[in-house]
């Protein structure tokens, strides 16, 4: 069973445009947020869901919480239904909002607590996370209000996953974190992971995408554009080559893989794509005095995704159905 | 239900009921010591013609008998003031205030079905109401047996002007939640709530001040609130029902709404 799964899931605004209807509603605009989403989480895997701002990302997990109503396609989470049983995911996900907002008059403790009974289970993870994200007794007996961004949102941290759930759906969980709780933050992750807890992970932050997902989905505008494995994304992403040089340049004009070759001076840069064996081939007995290749990015990929709507085209992601097994 | 919710909302509101319960009580207290120590000038200048009837039955009340001088209690903007605290203040922040604020967003994050949030909030608000409207009867009930005229007034109806009470003010409070789960703002749903209060308000005290405005009166919730009739042992059980009715439909509103609407990220 996947831990999350949706077909044809479309949210729309407004009214559309319906030419048989008189007055505002025939000239109403149609917001379109969510098209025609097709992505299934595997359970147990760290799912990375990628986009801009306004891109889709927050509609997708108001839509799987039962925030917000579809207009068109249908979701399950953990096999319920997300119209029918919204309550039933609810009692077994944990959930960060991004930007949270919290009881600004509770101790950081009431709030757990608070929030901990409304989800009607134990908090058997508390412990450990108030120690690993080092939130002391002392900062939670204080009022939420006196509490810095970074501190509320290792609360939301903490009020998400508390009670152990099954999935656990993030939406920018790093953010106001410093680089020292972010990794431990990470290594949270990582224990969830191994214990077999789905996470969906909604981020703009690439770099923390690709150091924890298994898999990404890219949306854009409200459709998706890219699924796949975060490893073979980033294999398939150009490097960039620069080499220094005390002799001739090796030819690597039609070497596959190699591309925007341009040298001046001494110095020889292009892209590098798939196989790098034609290229060491290629380069072999070359005078070279140095050789740097830059490691792919996901934020390279992700900006590719971005760049142009024929790229887009391109790696249009096919439906789960049709989507190759991992 | 939900306990959880209940017991946080009772602790979060828990000083603000106390000070406004005690205020209730404060000013149910000074009816019955205004009415005893100038009850009896204030019906000589009546009978003798200088005061307009209509100025001596301001909203339904009076100051020459007991029953009246709780009834002008209870209708007073002071009382009004009071009691909306929690009849409007209260309710229309609940959801609405809480959407804008942002706290829903993980309230709702919870296995709680939208209407058991609804309901608990709603059993908060008529509790709120009744212990309010309690504190305003305890206080003229002490009050008259201290000023020596308890026994111009039947303990077995203050139960019913009690009930009256809170039936307005249940049915206000009712409007109030229906309004907070309509808007993802305060702004519009305490606007909206206080518009409909201050209206009727208007038409009822209008109509009590000139004669041609009354048949306005009907139009008004606080034309429902009898507690000189109820007192003096005419109850109107229409007056009950009406408010229960209010109350019912305000109610079955917000729970067709509230499950329905769609909650967008706050922005």
């Amino acid at each position: 069973m996947d831990a999350i799964s949706t077909r044809g899931l479309t949210k729309q605004y407004g009214h559309a445009v319906r030419p048989g209807l008189p007055g505002r509603r025939r000239a109403g605009k149609a917001l379109v947020a969510l098209d025609d989403l097709a992505i299934d989480v595997r359970e147990g895997e760290i799912f990375g869901f990628l986009g801009p701002n306004g891109a889709g990302k927050s509609t997708t997990i108001r839509l799987l919480l039962g925030y917000l109503h579809a207009t068109a396609g249908s979701a399950t989470v953990l096999g319920f239904d997300t119209e029918r049983n919204s309550v039933e995911i609810r009692r077994r996900v944990g959930y960060l909002p991004g930007g949270i907002a919290l009881y600004d008059s509770l101790t950081g403790e009431r709030q757990l607590d608070y929030l901990g009974g409304l989800s009607g289970r134990p908090p058997v993870r508390r412990a450990e996370l108030l120690d690993r994200l080092e939130l002391s007794h002392a900062t939670l007996r204080r009022p939420v209000r006196d509490y810095s961004r970074g501190m509320r949102q290792k609360i939301g941290i903490i009020q998400a996953l508390q009670h152990d759930p099954q999935l656990a759906i993030l939406d920018e969980p790093t953010e106001g974190l410093d680089p020292l709780m972010q990794r431990a933050f990470y290594e949270i992750l990582d224990d969830l992971h191994a214990a077999g807890r789905t996470i969906f992970f909604s981020s703009h932050v690439l770099s923390e995408v690709e150091r924890v997902c298994d898999r990404v989905a890219i949306i854009r505008d409200g459709r998706l554009v890219a699924l796949e494995e975060v490893a073979s994304l980033l294999a398939r992403r150009k490097r960039l080559v620069e080499m220094r040089l005390g002799g001739p340049a090796p030819r690597l004009e039609g070497v596959a893989g190699v591309s925007s070759v341009a040298q001046t001076d001494g110095r020889l840069t292009c892209s590098l794509e798939g196989d790098v064996a034609p290229f060491l081939a290629a380069i072999a007995g070359a005078p070279i005095t140095d050789l740097t290749i830059e490691p792919a990015h996901l934020e390279e990929a992700f900006l590719e995704f971005y760049a142009d709507d024929e790229t887009l085209a391109r790696h249009r992601a096919p439906a789960p159905a049709e989507a190759p097994a991992a | 239900m939900n306990r959880t919710l209940f017991v946080h909302t009772l602790r979060q509101n828990r000083v603000r009921l106390l000070i406004i319960t005690v205020a209730m009580a404060l000013w149910g207290s000074l009816m019955p010591i205004i009415y005893a120590q100038f009850g009896v000038q204030f019906r000589s200048m009546m009978e003798s013609g200088l005061i307009p009837k209509q100025f001596a039955e301001f909203g339904g009340g009076d100051i020459f008998t007991l029953p009246g001088s709780i009834a002008l209690g209870f209708i007073h903007p002071i009382s009004l003031i009071l009691s909306s605290v929690f009849a409007v203040g209260f309710t229309t922040s609940a959801i609405a205030g809480e959407r804008q604020r942002g706290t829903l967003e993980v309230l709702l994050s919870r296995p709680l079905p939208r209407r058991v949030v609804y309901a608990t909030l709603l059993v908060c608000a008529l509790l709120f109401v009744a212990i309010v409207m309690a504190g305003f009867l305890v206080g003229t009930v002490v009050s008259a047996s201290i000023n020596g005229v308890a026994s111009e007034i039947d303990p077995a109806r203050i139960a019913l002007v009690w009930l009256n009470g809170v039936l307005l003010f249940g049915a206000v409070a009712a409007i109030g939640l229906a309004a907070s789960v309509s808007f993802d703002r305060l702004s519009p749903a305490l606007g909206i709530t206080v518009a409909i209060v201050i209206v009727s308000y208007f038409l009822e005290i209008l109509g009590s001040l000139w004669p041609d405005a009354e048949r306005l009166q009907p139009y008004s919730l606080f034309h429902y609130l009898q507690p000189r009739d109820v007192l003096s042992g005419t109850v109107a059980a229409f007056n009950f029902v009406l408010l229960a009715i209010v109350a019912a439909v305000a109610i079955v509103a917000a729970l067709a709404i509230f499950p329905r609407r769609d909650l967008a990220a706050p922005s």
